[in-house]
């Protein structure tokens, strides 16, 4: 695991417009991290950048993405028309011998890993706090240093696989457990018109969606690496869990809804629900019971009654836990099948329309060495990222100097790697491999046929 | 607890037909009998002097006629080929005899004759037609039965039995009787059949609580003979009796039935049975209410006992009107016979009872629609009401969501043993006789008709997708293939409900199961959805669709993997291949079109050992076009 703060050199929001007087430079600046950068320094930082973007300009309608220094990567970020977020990030030199800077590769954080961390960034933002243009430009100090401060101290980045390739673990079920789950979610928002789910989950893997793709990625994320692993803590703390909170509770506000003030402590979300195109705010109330999560919108405008909500959790927790209980039957079997399918080889799957994001299972958990090299990593991150050498479809097999094939199939809109450590095989012996592990694997999906 | 009440449906689930058979009210020179074999009412006039009129609900069985007063008539019968009538007089000096009279064209000849019964002692409790030209004495002393020979005037005697009974009851349509012995303590059921009787086991009750001739009825009901008593009180003992059951105890029938029904009315005082649509019928008379029982309706048996409740609370038949009046319900003067008629002698009618299913749905608690559309779909006129309880239950799923699945699982699994029963039988062959089912059903809701009837007329209400998810799950829960007409409506009312995501989660859970024509519907949604087309392409190349992936690649502007595919479905698809189709798809990638060429090139040397194309082929301009792109290079 990378520790992030050691790694970010800064991090900050700047908008070149805010202030454009000479003298008001520090305005332009929304949000700077670390906070102990003094005004002068940070102001150095940020002219350096909206220079750099505003020359490259004149290049390219494109607006500029990243610049390398002999010790510093920055990574450029236009989330929306003059705001601009850059994350900093030391490289590790020598002024000695080029060669030896793959050396200490594994601390170097991937670019990839640092876009994504700019990105959701971002949609993280925009999601619970809106877009930065409907925000007053006076709140958006405060806000922006409420909101990514904790943010960027939360985060850690592992250079795993889900931080090169940000996608979702979704839960293989069978269809009559399914649609228990669809039954259970129509019925509910039968019953209660103003409750709408956009997110049903088992553990950490998706089950029900009712946000649109992007949407339900960065709330996705926002449970998996920040809620529910503290939720997680929680029961595991309390040791023994009470009856009633064996039924369910609502998560989200942290405390529950008990009394009528409760319900002034709801989150707030900008979402565009699946289907929709409407991009609204609404509330977010998030219910757990047992190993089952469900987020529930419901539009702003709407008053919310204390008893309307009580009824509500009197409606899932009993069903809820019925519903939990028996996925957790299903999925035991289904672990057992998974078992006998285990391959020999790493790999990694992926689909862009519904950003399934499926890896091998480590062959035993209490092996470390099932995580990705990270040179390994960096190799699978550029294939992931450069999509137009590899167009909609096309393979590519790269070998690395320690016996490491690793393979990159792209084929409509789906990605498939497979990374096999062999030493003495040849190019032929490693396609067969690699299309043996998709048959197995892949069954009952098609990739374009070379 | 909320009910559900049916639209426009009548409290009444009971009536009696609207016209009654009129005869001449029961007096004292008027003597009135009723023939349930062949549900003929007979009034005599003056012991048949002043005439004797035979009216039945068949038109061809009424007739009138006139006789001789020869005494007090007992019993008075047709033959079921109407053709002999059989009369048994009291003659209390005679030994036992029954006079009969051959009939032709429902008109009495003069050709009249009689048999006594074979023991001297005996008394003749009754006699029954079996058959056309068999007639059975019942005695007390056992059952005799003769072949009848009206031409040449006599009886000859086919089979007798012995057995000590009191009283009688007859089932004319199993041929059953059933005689009373060792003062109601033992039920006796004789089989008469095939010219011959054959003794049945034999139904032992409660020495300390004996039965009488009222209280025992012999019931057909879901093709098995059911001997029915009524047991009154819970115990002697007990001053204040407890409410009356009704117990129905098989005595023959197919296999499915063993046990003992047990009825349970909740109430005291006289009662009165019927059987209606295979529905056990009870008539209260002090209540003037009464209940239906099913017995096919799931219930728990322990002990060989099912018990049962009524299907629905108890509610009065239909007022009946004669002559445009009002008449007295559950009179004294009513007279109750199997299976379904009733007769008010003091009035003169005839009635036949008859179920009104709608009423059944009349008002209903929430949780019991599902039970009410299982009992309705094992009646023969079920299917209306059901459709109108579905109708009803999709326009409001907002409130019935949970009811509705509960009733599609009740569809669905008569639905399932229908669709098993046809797999078995085709895979019998011809030869195997049908397989009886205890319970079949009477309607049958199939895929077709829930796609076809039912949701075309809800394409604008607010839960159609609720409703389309909640139908699809069902037929899942009974294992049922979704045939693709279903998966059609439902990807139809999923689309244009912008249910897009739901559409592809189910096809990514096969909640769809594969099928070409799902493969289609999903790759005319690729504009609106790419990922339905991904779902599309995958399912076909599971179905092994490979010419169809082909084609769909070469619209994708895809030529490299249109080939792939097709070298990978193997020659045979590879070899038809149209080179001209391929060549044109790749026309606008150069780097494509050449690998594409090449590749046809060397299939055309492997099949026919030359790598040119054939003229046929008309592949000119194409060769031109590989030409001057190879040129430039």
């Amino acid at each position: 695991m990378i520790d992030l703060r050691s790694k970010i050199n800064f991090f900050f929001v700047f908008n070149p417009t805010f202030g454009p007087k000479e003298g008001d430079e520090l305005k332009r600046i929304l949000y700077f991290y670390p906070n102990e950068v003094s005004p002068d320094a940070r102001k150095m930082q940020v002219g350096l950048c909206e220079a750099v973007v505003k020359f490259m300009s004149t290049f390219s309608s494109e607006p500029c993405e990243a610049l390398q220094t002999q010790s510093k990567r920055y990574i450029f970020f236009q989330p929306e028309k003059n705001f601009w977020m850059v994350l900093v990030v030391r490289i590790p030199y020598t002024t000695k011998a080029l060669s030896a800077v793959g050396e200490s590769q594994g601390d170097i954080v991937n670019p990839t890993v640092m876009q994504n961390l700019l990105t959701s960034a971002y949609k993280m933002f925009k999601m619970f706090r809106g877009p930065f243009k409907n925000i007053p430009a006076d709140d958006l100090y405060g806000i922006s240093e409420q909101f990514f401060t904790p943010y960027i101290s939360s985060r850690h980045l592992t250079n795993d696989i889900s931080d090169v390739i940000p996608g979702i673990n979704y839960l293989p079920l069978d269809k009559n457990s399914f649609f228990k789950v669809v039954c259970f979610v129509d019925h509910l928002e039968v019953t209660y018109p103003d409750f709408k789910c956009i997110l049903f989950l088992y553990n950490d893997q998706l089950l029900w969606n009712g946000l649109c793709t992007e949407d339900m990625l960065t709330l996705y994320q926002y449970l998996v690496q920040t809620l529910l692993p503290k939720q997680v803590e929680i029961e595991i703390q309390g040791g023994v869990v009470t009856a009633a909170q064996r039924l369910g509770r609502f998560i989200s506000p942290p405390d529950g809804i008990h009394v009528k003030e409760d319900l002034d402590k709801l989150i707030k979300i900008h979402v565009t629900l699946e289907d929709d195109t409407e991009f609204k705010e609404y509330y977010l109330l998030i219910y757990r019971t047992l190993s089952a999560t469900v987020c529930f919108t419901i539009d702003v405008n709407t008053r919310l009654e204390l008893d309307t909500v009580k009824s509500v959790d009197a409606f899932i927790g009993p069903q809820l836990s019925a519903i939990a209980s028996a996925i957790s039957e299903q999925c035991s079997l289904h672990a057992l099948q998974a078992a006998q399918l285990a391959s020999e080889h790493k790999f990694v799957y992926f689909n862009r329309l519904n950003l399934i994001l499926k890896s091998s299972p480590p062959v035993n958990k209490l092996q470390i060495s099932a995580a990705i090299k990270p040179e390994v990593l960096s190799i699978m991150s550029g294939i992931h990222a450069d999509r137009q050498s590899l167009g909609n479809y096309g393979e590519i097999i790269i070998k690395t100097p320690d016996e490491y094939w690793i393979t990159g199939k792209c084929s409509n809109d789906r990605e498939f790697y497979v990374i096999i450590q062999e030493k003495n095989a040849n190019l032929k012996e490693i396609a067969d491999e690699v299309k043996r592990v998709c048959e197995a694997q892949m069954k009952g999906i098609f990739f374009y046929p070379m | 607890m909320a009910r559900f009440n049916l639209k426009d449906s009548d409290e009444y689930y009971l009536t009696l037909t609207e016209q009654p058979k009129r005869f001449d009210p029961d007096c004292p020179v008027t003597n009135v009998f009723f023939d349930d074999t062949n549900g003929q009412v007979f009034t005599v006039r003056s012991g048949g002097i002043g005439g004797v009129t035979v009216n039945s609900m068949d038109d061809r069985k009424c007739t009138s006629f006139q006789m001789e007063d020869k005494g007090p008539i007992i019993s008075i019968k047709l033959s079921p080929d109407q053709k002999i009538l059989a009369i048994q007089r009291n003659h209390e000096s005679q030994s036992a005899a029954v006079e009969f009279v051959n009939f032709k064209d429902m008109s009495p000849t003069n050709v009249e004759y009689s048999h006594s019964c074979k023991w001297k002692n005996a008394k003749i409790l009754g006699f029954v037609w079996p058959k056309a030209n068999e007639i059975a004495f019942i005695t007390d002393h056992g059952i005799e039965l003769f072949q009848v020979l009206p031409e040449k005037k006599q009886l000859k005697s086919l089979k007798n039995t012995t057995f000590s009974g009191a009283w009688f009851s007859w089932c004319p349509q199993s041929n059953i009787v059933l005689l009373a012995g060792n003062n109601g303590i033992l039920l006796q059921p004789f089989y008469l059949n095939n010219s011959t009787i054959t003794k049945l086991q034999k139904l032992e009750l409660d020495s300390m609580r004996p039965v009488v001739e009222r209280d025992v009825f012999l019931l057909c009901l879901c093709d098995t003979t059911w001997c029915a008593v009524f047991r009154h009180g819970v115990s002697a003992s007990v001053a204040a009796p407890g409410p009356t059951e009704v117990w129905l105890m098989p005595i023959t029938g197919p296999s499915g039935f063993h046990y003992t029904h047990i009825l349970k009315t909740g109430l005291v005082g006289r009662f009165a049975v019927n059987v209606v649509d295979d529905l056990v019928v009870v008539h209260h008379q002090s209540t003037q209410t009464s209940q239906v029982f099913d017995i096919m309706e799931e219930s728990k048996v322990e002990n060989s006992i099912a018990v049962h409740i009524p299907l629905v609370a108890g509610a009065s038949m239909r007022p009946a009107l004669v002559e445009g009046q009002p008449c007295s319900m559950y009179s004294g003067t009513w007279v109750v016979f199997q299976p379904d008629y009733i007769i008010d002698a003091r009035l003169g009618c005839l009635w036949q009872v008859q179920l009104l299913p709608a009423g059944l749905a009349h008002s209903v608690p929430k949780d019991e629609i599902s039970k009410i559309v299982a009992a309705l779909l094992r009646r023969t006129d079920g299917r209306d009401t059901i459709y109108r309880i579905l109708h009803q239950l999709i326009s409001d799923a907002g409130v019935y969501l949970v009811e509705l699945s509960k009733v599609f699982d009740e569809i669905n699994s008569v639905y399932r043993k229908w669709a098993d029963l046809e797999a078995a039988r085709h895979t019998a062959g011809q030869v195997a006789p049908r397989p009886r089912a205890p319970a079949p059903a009477r309607v049958l809701v199939s895929q077709a008709d829930v796609c076809e009837q039912l949701l075309p007329a809800h394409s604008d209400d607010r839960h159609l997708v609720q409703v389309v998810t909640a139908y699809l799950a069902s037929l899942s829960r009974q294992e049922l293939v979704v045939q693709a007409g279903t998966s059609a409506a439902g990807v139809r009312a999923l689309v244009a409900r912008r249910a897009g995501g739901r559409l592809r989660a189910l096809v990514r859970r096969a909640a769809l199961a594969d099928s070409r024509p799902l493969a289609c519907q999903l790759l005319s949604l690729h504009r609106l959805h790419a990922a339905a087309a991904q779902l599309a392409l995958d399912m076909l190349w599971r179905l092994k669709g490979h010419e169809e992936v082909v084609e769909v690649l070469l619209s994708w502007e895809e030529p490299i993997s249109a080939v792939g595919a097709a070298k990978q479905a193997g020659g045979n698809v590879w070899n038809n291949l149209p080179a001209r189709k391929l060549l044109a798809g790749a026309k606008n990638d150069p780097s494509a079109f050449v690998a594409v060429y090449h590749a046809l090139l060397n299939r055309n040397d492997r099949l026919r050992g030359s790598p040119h194309f054939l003229k046929a082929e008309q592949c000119d301009i194409y060769v031109e076009h590989y030409k001057k792109l190879t040129s430039e290079q």
